[in-house]
């Protein structure tokens, strides 16, 4: 039975049985090259949910303050082991509910960077296809080409350290190998590049690559760690904090808020920097701030449902720096 | 007007011409995202790439710009003095505060503030290349609003850059599976809003000319730009025929107003809502949402008011004073935008406001599509909850278009 086969299962028992008002999952979008998030609120049309390498949205994002609707409802929802980080980190404070909750952990193989083969053909892809480790894609033009999976994997599931979800009612398959956490610290090499910057290039660097943000605020309202909603510092007016004012320093500081006030609590799922559409490099970012946080506290967000989240604990042996 | 070769090498002297006398945009790709750029010399402009990420409206309406400045002094009485001086034309024939601040300085003898008011509105002269014709359309469009439809608002912002640009589009010839501009009366070669048209054949551009600005462009270039042969305007009519056939047409338009009229209150909005983020993606990337908030920022006695890009799917969009919002609901806000576009826009300026440009559906987190929305939201009352059927299996754009172009009457072609 395929994974995709074990999530149908678990929804349609769940909606018949009443235990959820709807079941979020993935569906096809509007052609084979896209998956979309999935609202399934009858057993009847369970089919329409997936699972394949395209399925990349963090579900949590709709368990989150003010988008559960109606505002009490009961919800099913698949996770990944990246997306269950999130999950706990919210549990772990406490802003979900877990009793409303029917968590279904889908073991990951890793999940296909649609941008990276979005940079390989000037038209538009319509197709992308997985088997065997290799990913066939076609564009609407006629072109075709197949890449190696691991080469177009997002940069999140090629250091990915919990494939497995981290909390969940049930799970859809057999789990896939777990990485050896205790024996291996994560790998952060990719963040190398960015800290062998100086400061001042490293403030050129991020003046760079925010002076592209539009402000439209698709990385917070993606982010399922990100709860503040209308109530945001960036748009608050009264008292108006942040300018609304659209100049790189701006921009500059409503990331770094973004960064700061996350930190701790991001596992580095990467949904902001898919949902960025003029693509700036969030996730590498938030790669950042979470070594940082690791050096510090050896703490790995959203991990343990027993654990407190590392800024609301005080322990005399933390390391504030060097 | 005669109808114009340009060699596809001659491009860039072309650009370099109208450059000296007006800035030029047009898109670049730079780290892989294509987004409409001031040109430079030895930047290639990117045509493969259909559409850039964001429309070409920021340069048209910028998302943020200062229009006042404004700083606040405070002011000894001089001797005979019977008005705040410092007050300068401009500040009066604006501002409130001016007048007041004038009225004080009427008042002798006593140390008053007054208020210095700057009205800025920077307009150069430019011209927008390589934008497609549903970006031209989305100008016009929105030309309504800001362009005093029926006496009842002109822009002055707006429409100081507006009379200014010159718009160069370039035929569409492969267009995307999320295009639908043949839906809404436009097409891969609309001329709407489009001062010179450039179709890409084998070697170059076949060059239309369709207004006085167009025309100014031909000259421009001079040598470069030879009369093309019967055989070139032939190839450019084909390339322009294949790519109209290209195009989907996902629903027919007539009736659409009337129904998201009749199906504001359907629960279906609240279903088709359930994926959105409530993000302002979509309508940033939009070559015609318009909307904007105006802000004041005080440092000290110095101070600035600029508006700046709003988007309807922000919880203050609507938020009032008294901390009333009455779109408090996500699926309120949702309902709006394609209420506005496919409504009440039309209802008042009898025009759309939507080009089918598919960039929303491209850019938006979730993969909204405005499409599936319209099919849904947009059928008549009682079909809805069976069209959400039907679309729930089969996913947009993979089937068969399931409607005729909408007739189209004047304005809209």
């Amino acid at each position: 039975m395929s994974r995709q086969d074990h999530i149908r299962e678990f929804a349609a028992k769940a909606l018949t049985e009443g235990r959820v008002d709807y079941f979020i999952g993935w569906k096809q979008g509007h052609n084979a090259s896209e998956v979309v998030p999935a609202f399934v609120k009858e057993a009847a049309a369970v089919d329409q949910l997936v699972w394949n390498e395209l399925c990349h949205h963090n579900l949590v994002t709709f368990l989150k303050r003010n988008m559960p609707d109606p505002a009490g409802a009961k919800i099913g929802v698949c996770v990944k082991g990246c997306d269950s980080r999130t999950l706990v980190a919210l549990l772990q404070e406490e802003l979900i509910d877990r009793d409303r909750l029917y968590v279904v952990g889908v073991p990951c193989d890793g999940i296909i960077d649609r941008r990276r083969l979005e940079k390989e053909f000037a038209d538009e892809i319509v197709a992308v296809s997985c088997s065997d480790g290799r990913v066939s894609v076609a564009t609407r033009k006629g072109n075709e080409k197949e890449f190696a999976k691991e080469e177009v994997l997002l940069d999140a599931c090629t250091r990915c350290r919990y494939p497995n979800a981290v909390y969940a009612d049930d799970v859809a398959g057999p789990p896939v190998p777990e990485p050896d956490r205790d024996g291996a610290k994560p790998d952060w090499s990719d963040v190398a590049g960015y800290e062998s910057l100086s400061d001042d290039e490293k403030q050129a660097t991020l003046e760079k690559v925010y002076s592209a943000c539009v402000r439209c605020f698709a990385c917070i309202h993606v982010c399922p760690v990100c709860v503040c909603w209308d109530k945001c510092v960036n748009r608050s007016r009264q008292p108006e904090l942040v300018e609304q004012k659209v100049g790189t320093k701006q921009k500059l500081l409503f990331q770094m808020i973004h960064m700061f006030h996350v930190a701790g609590r991001c596992p580095s799922c990467g949904a902001c920097d898919r949902a960025c559409p003029v693509e700036i490099p969030l996730y590498l970012l938030h790669r950042k701030m979470n070594k940082e946080i690791y050096d510090m506290f050896g703490f790995e967000p959203g991990t343990k449902l027993d654990e407190k989240p590392v800024f609301q604990l005080f322990d005399v042996n933390d390391r504030f720096g060097d | 007007m005669a109808i114009k070769y340009l060699k596809a090498d001659a491009l860039p002297a072309l650009l370099e011409a109208l450059a000296k006398n007006a800035r030029v945009v047009a898109p670049f790709k730079r780290d892989g995202v294509v987004q409409f750029e001031p040109w430079q010399s030895g930047k290639d402009v990117e045509l493969d790439v259909l559409l850039a990420k964001q429309s070409p409206k920021e340069w048209v309406f910028p998302q943020c710009e200062t229009y006042l400045k404004f700083g606040y002094r405070m002011e000894e009485p001089a001797q005979g003095a019977t008005a705040g001086t410092a007050t300068g034309a401009e500040g009066e024939a604006i501002g409130g505060e001016g007048a007041a601040a004038v009225a004080a300085g009427a008042e002798p003898a006593i140390p008053h503030e007054t208020v210095e008011v700057e009205a800025l509105n920077e307009a150069p002269a430019q011209v927008i290349f390589g934008l497609r014709p549903c970006d031209a359309r989305g100008f016009v469009q929105m030309d309504q609003v800001f362009g005093g439809y029926g006496g009842f608002y002109f822009d002055p912002l707006y429409n100081s850059r507006r009379a200014v640009t010159t718009l160069l589009a370039v035929t569409c010839r492969d267009p995307r599976s999320t295009c639908f501009c043949t839906a809404l009366g436009g097409c891969p070669a609309g001329q709407e809003g489009v001062d010179a048209l450039f179709t890409q054949v084998e070697g170059g551009f076949v060059v239309e000319p369709l207004t006085e600005k167009g025309e100014a462009v031909v000259g421009t270039a001079g040598g470069d730009l030879g009369d093309a042969t019967e055989a070139q305007a032939a190839e450019a009519n084909a390339v322009k025929a294949e790519a109209t056939g290209k195009v989907d047409v996902p629903f027919a338009l007539e009736g659409i107003r009337d129904h998201l009229h009749d199906n504001i209150d359907d629960p279906g909005w609240h279903d088709l809502c359930m994926r959105c983020i409530s993000c302002g993606t979509c309508t940033y990337v939009c070559p015609n949402c318009y909307c904007f908030s105006i802000n004041d920022e005080l440092v000290e006695s110095e101070g600035e008011r600029y508006r700046v890009w709003d988007n309807c799917f922000n919880p203050l969009y609507t938020e009032e004073t008294s901390g009333h919002n009455p779109r408090a609901q996500k699926s309120n806000r949702f309902r709006n935008r394609f209420s506005h576009k496919f409504w009440y826009y039309p209802d008042k300026y009898d025009s759309l406001l939507c080009t089918g440009c598919g960039r929303c559906i491209m850019h938006c987190p979730t993969r909204i599509d405005i499409r599936e929305v319209l099919r849904i939201m947009g059928a008549a009352p009682g079909a809805a909850a069976e069209r959400a059927a039907t679309t729930a299996v089969t996913p947009a754009a993979t089937g068969a278009p399931t409607g005729a172009p909408a007739p189209t009457d004047g304005k809209e072609a």
